[in-house]
């Protein structure tokens, strides 16, 4: 290869003798940092198989779900918030919870029951009921209306929310539907 | 000694041809990449027709990439530069021309079939069982062609580049048929031989691979040629070369499962996958350094010379690609990277900054060459690279934001933990719109450049003269000893290859031996490396000549190569074979899909859900929050394809059975936004008009008994009255809602397949013990 019309190159370390189709090799050592590199993920492989696949101390992946999974369970059952048909009609007079109920009911209820809480009476097409006449399918109370959404009704299509929604929010949905209605 | 010259004209016709076809189909590729990256901004893109779906143009679009763009790339470039390192003419311009038809012959039939549906639904392994013989034909013509030439080749010893391209030829040969081993149920169709776990695992062994030896290997022997041809600089270091390729090569192979981190899988694959993916960062980086440190001396020509520029960023983006990779196998990282757009711009870093750089500047670098006429415009050239790299930089910048946020949203709780902070899926997803709306412009960007890149060959091409390259060869009648090839013995019984196989096996003794025998591995490996290191500080001489000798013999080369690309991959697939019959399932075993379900999975599969569904709920509090209990391997057992996904479009469907009601699976399949505002699922109109396939499930059922499957033995007859009951009882059900549709469409048996997701039966001791 000529090299006649560049700057020459600086001195550099050996090459290989053997050329390939002009293509020259140096023949320098690797980099310090690279090395280390390669020794330190070396290292820590060889540690991270060591505790984790034989020291027997960290838990299985499924344990440790499990585990943090029912501290949750836990942390709900002692939520304090009180869930009877008088707190619910409380509920459904007080601003904050209707407002964030209607936030959480756009967003998830009203796919099926439109946002006017109007169901199949509005639109044919929907699948949910109407929420704002007097004619409750699965009860009337405040409780009931409260297990429809906690609990759902597969049959026709309601799906269970207690357990993505919580028992405030499931609450506050509540309490919006039933401030449409008229409290005793 | 005697000595005569003679002179070879090279075949540069078909290096021409594969360099044509891979701009062309790049730009299919990528024209399909811009509307399916449209579609998910706007639904109506889809245009309610089945063949123009995201489903379905997805696999087409990694597919063209990968096997259309970067194939025909890699063999312009193996056929050309091969052809000059090794001083002759490629063997049998037979074989080359069958070669480049063949390959376009594929491509074609590729691109027909995957947008009717006809599909493995594995990803990249997505064509169907009569074109993956051709696949495996044509790579054998290719395989045959190269060592062929390598058998008649005047010079003896072998560059690092043929290293690299002898290593991508055996292993995906191996991946490929592996991965791709199934039983045809009918002309179109089959069943893989592996299900579930095992079928994930040998899914990425290929997957993971592909990458490797598909998409890096050969483009790095690619760069060892053309790049220090381009920079007329001498190659940074042999030594690197030496133990980056040999570290690579072996250690890749053992990475495949980090892409299935979290999940099901047992956990000493994932432990491996992601210890293996951390230990390839620095031979992947070897590559990157051997590559810019050639430059060293050249930076000049970076101002002037496109063809420098592309290859300089093509290298940084492999470098940056190879990083983020073991980041993302780390446990903790991918938990939240893992099924969000993180992932896409990892890939596209890789696809568009590597493979499409160093395409590109291949390809400028090339026509002057294959042509004999300078290039129509270098102004043109560099517009293509800043076009390119601000869309890569636009692209993959998005796409990092949109992951991590998705990622960070999905996994946030609320109140003490014990609530999810974004309960509705579609609130993640809306909040990365303009994200994946910045994805289109960035991907679009590129586009523009790689035409730009067409438009300018196209005009250095008019009038111009093609010419095949000449050498004058000096032939050697008498071989010095030194340049003999290596006998069966000396291959084998020396210092390099003895420590390393006995260091192998102690390892292996260390990672899966008992009490007692963990600890004879571990000091059998430690001595073996003490020994090692003794042994070469002493007689590095010795090693240095053997590795001289073993250059210039390229039958135990290539033995070697696979040895040590094989290892990996039967210390991971091998006991899953062996142990991974239902019996063997700790706890919950999967119920047999009936004959409708069965139907209805198979239309799951060829409209492509698992491009935006996964089946997997991982060990993860925030997965098991939103979806419900984590998937146990024994629940997706007898799954052919296995249908964990890899991107989460649209929500985990693992546990989504039972969970809505028929008619809300109806609506949401016809009209999603009916149902989830805001979702952009596109509608699938034509399963409620097209008829299930009752008739193909008979030899279908009789290919999942013959797998293993435990289905009763049933007549055509049989099969059509178990349908004809499960389709009935969902079509009463929709009557009651006032929708009244024929139990013969396809939704009926898409209905019935999502409804039993989840189902699973307690694994009881009987059972366990047959």
């Amino acid at each position: 290869m000529s090299d006649n019309d560049k700057p020459t190159p600086p001195v550099e370390g050996s090459k290989r003798k053997h050329v390939y189709d002009g293509i020259e090799e140096f023949n320098k050592r690797l980099p310090n940092w690279w090395l280390f590199t390669l020794y330190i993920t070396i290292a820590f492989s060889i540690g991270y198989w060591f505790y984790y696949a034989q020291s027997g101390l960290p838990e299985g992946d499924g344990e440790r779900v499990e585990a943090e999974i029912a501290r949750i369970q836990t942390a709900k059952l002692t939520s304090d918030l009180v869930i009877a048909d008088a707190s619910l009609w409380e509920m459904s007079q007080n601003e904050a919870f209707i407002s964030s109920g209607k936030e959480t009911y756009n967003s998830l209820c009203a796919a099926c029951h439109l946002p006017s809480l109007k169901g199949k009476s509005e639109s044919p097409a929907a699948i949910g009921p109407d929420l704002t006449d007097d004619e409750w399918v699965h009860g009337s109370e405040p409780l009931a209306l409260y297990k429809v959404v906690d609990e759902g009704i597969l049959a026709k299509g309601m799906p269970p929310w207690g357990p993505t929604l919580g028992v405030q929010k499931t609450a506050e949905v509540v309490a919006y539907v039933l401030s449409y209605h008229e409290a005793p | 000694m005697s000595a005569r010259n003679i002179t070879i004209e090279y075949n540069d016709k078909v290096v021409r041809q594969f360099m044509i076809a891979s701009i062309i189909w790049g730009a299919v590729g990528m024209l399909v990449g811009v509307l399916i990256a449209s579609q998910l901004n706007f639904f109506q893109l889809n245009f309610n027709t089945s063949f123009l779906t995201y489903g379905r143009l997805r696999p087409l679009h990694t597919n063209a990439v990968i096997f259309a763009l970067v194939g025909n790339m890699m063999f312009a470039g193996v056929y050309y530069s091969t052809q000059r390192l090794v001083k002759a003419r490629l063997a049998s311009d037979f074989l080359s021309s069958l070669h480049f038809w063949g390959w376009q012959a594929i491509i074609l039939s590729a691109a027909i079939t995957l947008p009717l549906g006809l599909t493995r639904g594995k990803e990249y392994a997505e064509l169907i069982w009569p074109i993956n013989i051709a696949v495996a034909l044509i790579w054998v013509v290719f395989a045959v062609n190269f060592f062929w030439t390598l058998a008649r080749r005047h010079e003896r010893s072998l560059y690092v580049a043929i290293w690299f391209y002898i290593a991508t030829i055996i292993t995906i040969a191996i991946l490929y048929i592996v991965n791709h081993l199934s039983i045809p149920t009918g002309m179109l169709h089959s069943y893989g031989l592996f299900a579930g776990v095992q079928d994930g695992l040998v899914q990425w062994w290929y997957g993971h691979n592909a990458v490797a030896f598909f998409l890096t290997t050969p483009i790095l022997g690619i760069m060892y040629y053309f790049l220090p041809k381009a920079a007329n600089r001498p190659v940074y270091s042999y030594k690197l070369s030496v133990i980056h390729f040999w570290s690579l090569v072996f250690v890749y192979i053992w990475a495949g499962p980090h892409h299935l981190l979290n999940t099901a899988l047992p956990n000493w694959l994932q432990m491996l996958g992601m210890t293996f993916s951390l230990m390839l960062w620095a031979p992947s980086w070897g590559g990157m350094l051997n590559g810019l440190f050639t430059l060293r001396g050249a930076w000049s020509k970076l101002r002037t010379d496109p063809v420098i520029k592309f290859f300089a960023a093509g290298v940084t983006f492999y470098g940056m690609a190879t990083f983020e990779g073991p980041l993302l196998s780390i446990k903790s990282v991918n938990a939240l990277g893992h099924y969000t757009d993180w992932i896409i711009g990892h890939v596209h870093a890789g696809a568009l900054g590597w493979n499409g750089f160093m395409a590109a500047g291949m390809f400028y670098f090339l026509v002057p060459k294959l042509w004999n006429k300078p290039l129509y415009s270098q102004a043109l050239a560099n517009l293509h690279f800043w076009l390119g790299l601000f869309g890569i930089l636009i692209y993959v910048a998005a796409m990092w934001t949109s992951g991590i946020t998705q990622g960070l949203m999905l996994n946030s709780t609320t109140e003490g933990g014990t609530l999810l902070t974004y309960p509705n899926f579609l609130d993640t997803l809306n909040t990365i719109r303009p994200l994946m709306l910045l994805r289109v412009v960035g991907g679009g960007l590129y586009f523009v450049g790689w035409l730009l890149m067409a438009y300018n060959i196209v005009k250095s091409l008019k009038g111009a003269q093609a010419v095949n390259g000449t050498m004058e060869v000096v032939v050697e009648d008498d071989v010095p000893e030194e340049e003999r090839p290596l006998g069966p013995i000396v291959t084998v019984l020396n210092p390099p290859v003895i420590f390393s196989t006995v260091g192998t096996i102690f390892t292996c003794v260390w990672l899966f031996g008992g009490p007692f025998l963990q600890i004879v591995g571990a000091i059998g490996t430690a001595l073996c490396v003490i020994l090692a290191w003794v042994h070469f500080e002493s007689k590095g001489k010795r090693w240095a000549a053997w590795y001289e000798r073993l250059l210039v013999s390229a039958a135990p080369f290539t033995v070697l190569t696979l040895v040590a690309v094989l290892i990996g991959g039967l210390v991971q697939i091998i006991p899953g074979i062996v142990s991974h019959q239902a019996a063997n399932v700790e706890d919950r075993l999967q119920i047999p899909y009936t004959p409708l379900e069965l139907a209805g999975r198979d239309i799951y599969v060829a409209e492509g859900c698992y491009n935006c569904h996964s089946q997997m709920i991982r060990t993860l509090v925030p997965d098991v929050m939103r979806y419900g209990d984590y998937s146990r391997l024994g629940e997706s057992i007898y799954d052919r394809p296995y249908q964990w996904g890899s991107r989460r479009t649209g929500p985990d469907l693992a546990r989504i059975g039972g969970k809505y009601n028929d008619t809300w699976h109806y609506n949401h399949t016809l009209r999603p936004r009916d149902i989830s505002v805001g979702s952009n699922m596109p509608n699938y109109p034509w399963l409620n008009e097209n008829a299930t396939d009752v008739a193909a499930l008979e030899s279908k059922i009789n290919v999942q008994r013959m797998l293993g499957v435990p289905y009763d033995e049933m007549t055509a007859e049989e099969i059509q009255a178990s349908v004809d009951a499960q389709a009935n009882e969902i079509v009463e059900r929709l009557k009651v809602d006032g929708i009244y549709v024929a139990p013969d469409k396809q939704i009926i048996a898409l209905i019935a397949y999502l409804q039993q997701l989840g189902n699973y039966q307690e694994v009881t001791p009987a059972m366990a013990s047959r």
